[in-house]
């Protein structure tokens, strides 16, 4: 097997290998550990060559999935809210996961930050793409992230590293027009849910922009902010 | 739409229209439920999706599918059904080289990345599509891999 240190050649073939996916087996869980326990090595070359073969992507056929997709994803979501069954589910997606995926997987950083509020109501069936945002600024700012369900109108949030104080973070979706409107006050620190008001809905769409400000509790939800966002993000539909 | 190009990456590589359907409702459920803090500073968020889908076919595949089972031949059998093809990968201008530069290898080479990214085959599956040893394959790959990189530029 391979010497460590690795030859920078040797270190290049394999990484190359573990980000186009040819390995398999055994060959690729004896790449995996040579590469771990080289010192030059670091998730970012893999990463280095995702980003290079990313426009492979535009080569793959657009194929509309059946109707029934939607309807399989809530089913599922549904059984994943009972504890136990997410417990497991979880570890056999963490199992699989680092099975197939080992280091390409970690350095994608699929950090899983984001469960469901958990809700006793069953969740609609999505009826059009939903919403997501990751809401970030400065590097110990809040990181807000925001998913929102065209079908049900409502917004999941979750908010961290809220600085604690007198004012409380609002949230605001910022059309192609540039105003900002407020979709209200939401919590700190934690998970929380929103109602986005009917006539707010249409901007919830892909390229929009979302951003928290921290503003006084009193006359929320606000006609403006009174100060720039301390998180900001653009929305994609998924 | 976004689902589409996923749906078509799974169908690609899994060559099963049901087991496709699967992966997919399982690369969403894992955005959705334990949701997917991409690193925007490194890809866009489509392009860290397809990768989800990619990965998540592909494991499906090694653990699903018989050695010499061949993709392209399911993939074609959609194709009825299937949308026009579009660009939904924002590209910046040094992604942009990577067509150039595949087209810049010797043919097998260049055939063989494509194939092992776009259909998800392992060096023993390449090297049975294109009918060589597979120590040949390997050389090719490996090479080729190393071409793009000095080609594309970027270290």
């Amino acid at each position: 097997m391979a010497e460590v240190p690795l030859s920078a050649e040797e270190r290049d073939g394999l990484v190359a290998e573990l980000a186009l996916g040819v390995l398999d087996g055994e060959e690729r869980a004896a790449a995996l550990r040579a590469l771990m326990a080289d010192p030059a090595f670091t998730p970012g070359l893999i990463e280095d060559w995702q980003r290079r073969l990313a426009p492979l992507y535009d080569e793959y056929t657009l194929v509309a999935p059946a109707d029934t997709l939607w309807a399989g994803i809530a089913a599922r979501i549904d059984d994943a809210d009972a504890p136990r069954e997410g417990a497991l589910r979880q570890l056999r997606i963490w199992r699989a996961g680092a099975m197939i995926a080992g280091v390409a997987a970690a350095s994608l950083a699929l950090v899983l930050l984001f469960r469901p509020v958990p809700s006793s109501a069953p969740l609609p069936e999505p009826a059009a793409p939903v919403a997501i945002a990751q809401m970030t600024g400065a590097a110990d700012g809040p990181v807000v992230l925001a998913r929102f369900d065209p079908a049900s109108g409502r917004l999941s949030l979750r908010a961290s590293a809220v600085k604690p104080g007198a004012l409380a973070p609002e949230l605001w979706v910022i059309p192609p027009d540039g105003k900002p409107r407020s979709l209200g006050l939401i919590a700190a620190n934690t998970d929380s849910q929103l109602p986005v008001e009917a006539r707010l809905r249409a901007f919830m769409t892909e390229g929009a922009t979302l951003a928290v400000t921290m503003e006084p509790v009193d006359g929320a939800p606000h006609a403006a902010p009174s100060s720039a966002p301390v998180a900001s993000g653009k929305i994609s539909l998924i | 739409m976004t689902s589409a190009k996923l749906f078509g990456i799974c169908l690609r590589i899994s060559a099963d229209r049901d087991a496709a359907e699967d992966i997919l409702q399982e690369v969403y459920i894992k955005v959705w439920n334990r949701a997917g803090r991409f690193d925007s500073g490194r890809a866009s968020p489509i392009t860290w999706l397809c990768a989800i889908a990619r990965n998540a076919a592909i494991d499906w595949r090694r653990a699903s599918l018989r050695p010499g089972t061949v993709p392209e031949e399911a993939a074609s059998t959609v194709a009825d059904s299937a949308l026009p093809a579009d660009r939904v990968i924002e590209r910046d201008q040094m992604c942009a080289r990577l067509l150039d530069c595949i087209d810049q290898l010797q043919r097998g080479h260049g055939d063989a990345i494509r194939a092992a990214f776009l259909d998800g085959l392992t060096y023993a599956e390449l090297a049975d599509r294109m009918a060589v040893p597979l120590g040949t394959m390997k050389s090719w790959i490996r090479r080729g891999m190393q071409r793009l990189k000095e080609c594309i530029g970027d270290g």
